[in-house]
């Protein structure tokens, strides 16, 4: 399907270089076939999706070697209007691909750019909603639809052209865990009952092992592993060399076979216990122990909520009576479903939202009273997306504009900016213009931004969406050194292994209420409650949890951990046998 | 924040499913009907006709509401001010000093007050029972070139979306410590750069992704563009059309020829 592609994008500036991204990918895809694209951030995954369809070269220019053909059709000869009932593409960002004003007519633009009848349009409009399982909202807004929706009806906005191919260019990255298991799971179905022919980038390696027939992996502009997931995944070493997730449990076998010399390549959760249940006598369980709430009034805590309600004008209460006392130094993350507050409680934080009723103190003080830019010495708040705070001509400036805006001295500017960049990596990129960094390091740049001000407390909005996996690890490092130099942590997240690995404390919000709040070890014990809020601890736990039966406590919470606790198991069964 | 900056309210009626080419054309009668006659009792009359319209087109109060809560504060105004700034006329009701308020001005202030209402409700007949699309649609039916009616569809669309990113943008250089709005008045416009800048940026951004989902969409493939919801006139239609274009006749007949309407 694609032969000995080469791709560069026109230079930025006039008469500046040309941008090579792809170079020399060679890749066919067989109908019916899942493909799973990975790879670290900037290594062409997107570029590779935008020539599928003709975008790259006809809409862009750029040199383009090598071809891609669909379907038959040769993408040189036919621009991205042929291509498109041939080739479905799926971007990431939902926001752009909605631009009509309800769901039909969304799905109705592709089907009028190709001329059909109204009566043809009307039953393929009908069939990609089924599909999608979104029927019923035909008359919505797409602004109104939740964040699984949007995605699902960008799918049914290409599916409904009837293309050959459907590539989907990181669908659910960013979405809740609910969101996801919606994507997900009509991916699945469309895999299974229409035989698509799917070419999907993720960053998400637990759910391409379980779906993907097949794992491509670039990396600068190259494919550099390809094979059925069981055989890319047990290539952890060369995985995490290139940046990359590894399934927890492929990540459990490569520790058994380094360090005992193992031949395990299980996948999934059941290979994993049958081949580790072998060796251990089944023994009596662990009873589980009850969350204990964490309540000690004595120290003076960093964040304290009291009775916290927020009400936006007259829909129902975004917050309905949270109660909180973060301590100082604490590393507490905030999970929950889109819709279930975590934004609005933390944005009591530092002032930009006011209680309706109840009180939020930070460092004992009340934050009625003071304004967000008094807030803001004690409270960084990192928000999401970080072209929205990004806006100065160079790294420097945008760094230095917190610390100038508290009014600090120049120099004392200039010294806090300097420390910021070093402590970030980020001194090479001093002088360049913030904007046309890459992702993940637009993020850093933030980050040094908010830490600059040197805040008590630090409020991260999921900050590694959208970031590969080292990017991720790099922040998360990052967070955690500034942890243990003693700035408490408020980490707003979906993803339960960064808060199984890094978070001490775990508040859990479902419509605005408090439904648990205490050790992330016990919380994770707790599978009533996670699954009333719709999440489900990381694999390892899962594992865990499932060997109780064999004398494992089942509450480890990263393979390490899990690795440990077994070995030392399997000592004491041996030496019993013995 | 509301999700659209839209005015209409989706219900099945017959006001609805008018071509929206009518209610076009009715507006533009409506104006040169209003624009030409100011005698009060014609915008009253225009004013309650408009009423019993959007009632049997199941427009619901609370839309009449809002309407009215805008614009009483502007009917207010002329109808306190008219009479205070236009003291022509004999018959004074009432003078101090230099202030004179005659009848006329008052007949005056009325009429012009009940026309800034007519005149808006004209278009909000329109606005409450039209959906955007449809609206575009029939500017397009009217001769608008397809890609300008699509330029004009998709800024409606993405006004909101656009807001949003200012509301989380100034929340995000706030968060930083900046002080929006504040000081004299080059100071207050200089604190507006960092979030337009930003601002900006995302919105090329979006732009740019608008421009591939656009392609991928099949947008402009060559082949002739079809319509989900061709626009067709009904029966109403059929009727409102030419009474419509007998309207305006007339009124332009009245007006100019026997020179009627106007004190």
């Amino acid at each position: 399907m694609v032969e000995d592609l080469h791709y560069a994008y026109p230079p930025l500036t006039p008469g500046g270089e040309q941008i090579p991204v792809l170079k020399g990918v060679n890749l066919r895809v067989q109908r019916g076939e899942f493909l799973a694209l990975m790879g670290p951030t900037g290594a062409g995954k997107t570029t590779l999706c935008l020539t599928l369809n003709g975008i790259l070269p006809h809409l862009m220019g750029g040199i383009f070697e090598g071809k891609v053909v669909v379907a038959g059709m040769d993408t040189r000869d036919h621009g991205p209007g042929e291509m498109s009932c041939q080739v479905g593409l799926v971007f990431q960002d939902p926001e752009s691909q909605l631009f009509n004003m309800t769901v039909e007519d969304e799905v109705a633009f592709g089907l009028e750019s190709l001329g059909l009848s109204s009566s043809e349009m009307e039953e393929r409009i009908a069939w990609a909603l089924e599909v999608v399982r979104l029927p019923g909202l035909r008359k919505r807004h797409p602004l109104q639809l939740s964040g699984g929706q949007k995605k699902r009806l960008a799918i049914a906005t290409v599916l409904a052209m009837r293309p050959q191919v459907l590539v989907l260019d990181e669908p659910v990255t960013g979405l809740d865990p609910l969101g996801r298991h919606e994507v997900l799971s009509v991916i699945e179905k469309l895999k299974r009952e229409e035989e698509a022919t799917v070419v999907m980038v993720e960053q998400d390696a637990e759910a391409m092992m379980a779906w993907a027939d097949r794992v491509a992996i670039m990396e600068r502009g190259r494919l550099v592993l390809e094979g059925s997931p069981r055989q890319v995944f047990s290539q952890v070493e060369s995985l995490h060399g290139w940046g990359l997730a590894v399934p927890q449990m492929s990540e459990l076998a490569h520790l058994f076979n380094r360090r005992q010399g193992a031949s395990f390549h299980f996948l999934t959760e059941d290979e994993a216990c049958s081949a580790l249940t072998g060796e251990l006598q089944s023994n009596t369980q662990y009873p589980i122990s009850n969350i204990q709430y964490p309540v000690s009034f004595e120290h003076s805590p960093a964040v304290k909520v009291e009775d916290l309600w927020h009400r936006y004008d007259d829909a129902p209460p975004a917050l309905a009576g949270v109660n909180l006392s973060v301590e100082a130094g604490d590393f507490l993350a905030i999970v929950g479903q889109n819709g279930s507050g975590k934004t609005t409680l933390v944005k009591h934080f530092n002032g930009l939202l006011r209680p309706t009723h109840g009180r939020v103190l930070v460092g004992g003080q009340d934050t009625a009273g003071q304004s967000v830019g008094q807030l803001a010495r004690k409270v960084g708040y990192l928000f999401q997306n970080p072209d929205h705070q990004i806006f100065a001509p160079t790294v420097w400036e945008e760094v230095a504009f917190g610390p100038r805006n508290l009014g600090f001295s120049e120099r004392e500017v200039a010294a806090r900016t300097t420390e910021a960049l070093a402590l970030f990596g980020l001194e090479d990129q001093a002088d360049t213009p913030p904007a046309v960094l890459g992702y993940g390091l637009r993020r850093q740049v933030t980050l040094a931004a908010v830490w600059a001000m040197r805040p008590q407390v630090l409020a991260l909005d999921e900050p590694t969406v959208g970031l590969d996996w080292r990017s991720s690890r790099t922040l998360m490092e990052e967070v955690t050194n500034l942890n243990r130099q003693g700035h408490t942590i408020i980490l707003v997240t979906h993803d339960m292994k960064l808060v199984a690995e890094f978070a001490r404390q775990v508040l859990v919000l479902d419509e605005g209420r408090a439904l648990a709040y205490g050790p992330t070890r016990q919380l994770f014990q707790q599978e009533a409650i996670l699954r009333q809020a719709f999440l489900a601890p990381p694999p390892i736990t899962a594992l865990a949890r499932r060997m109780r039966s064999y004398g494992l406590k089942g509450d480890s919470l990263t393979v390490e951990e899990f690795y440990q606790e077994y070995m030392t198991l399997r000592r004491l069964s041996r030496r019993d046998e013995g | 924040m509301s999700f659209a900056f839209d005015l209409y309210v989706d219900r099945s009626s017959w006001l609805h499913r008018l071509d929206p080419r009518t209610k076009l054309a009715f507006v533009v009668v409506s104006s040169v009907l209003l624009l030409s006659f100011s005698y009060p009792f014609v915008s009253a009359a225009f004013l309650l006709g408009v009423h019993a319209i959007l009632w049997s087109g199941k427009v619901p109060a609370s839309r009449l509401r809002w309407a009215w809560q805008r614009m009483w504060p502007i009917t207010v105004l002329i109808l306190v001010l008219w009479p205070i700034f236009y003291p022509q006329g004999d018959e004074v009701l009432w003078q101090v000093w230099r202030v004179r308020i005659t009848t006329q001005g008052l007949w005056q202030g009325l009429g012009t007050a009940l026309r800034v209402d007519a005149l808006a409700f004209a278009f909000l007949v329109l606005l409450f029972s039209t959906d955007q699309a449809r609206l575009v649609r029939g500017l397009v039916k009217l001769g608008l070139p397809y890609e300008w009616g699509l330029t004009l569809a998709i800024a409606l669309r993405y006004l909101p979306t656009l807001y949003g990113i200012y509301a989380t943008v100034s929340e995000a250089q706030q968060a930083r410590g900046w002080v929006i709005g504040e000081g004299k008045f080059v100071q207050r416009i200089k604190s507006y750069l960092p979030i337009l800048v930003a601002v900006i940026v995302t919105a090329l951004r979006l732009a740019d992704n608008l421009a591939l989902a656009l392609a991928a969409r099949g947008f402009q493939s060559g082949a002739r563009r079809t319509y989900l919801r061709e626009l067709k006139l009904g029966p109403v239609d059929k009727v409102c059309l030419p009474l419509f274009a007998v309207s305006l006749i007339v009124f332009l007949i009245v007006r100019f020829r026997y020179s009627l309407g106007v004190w």
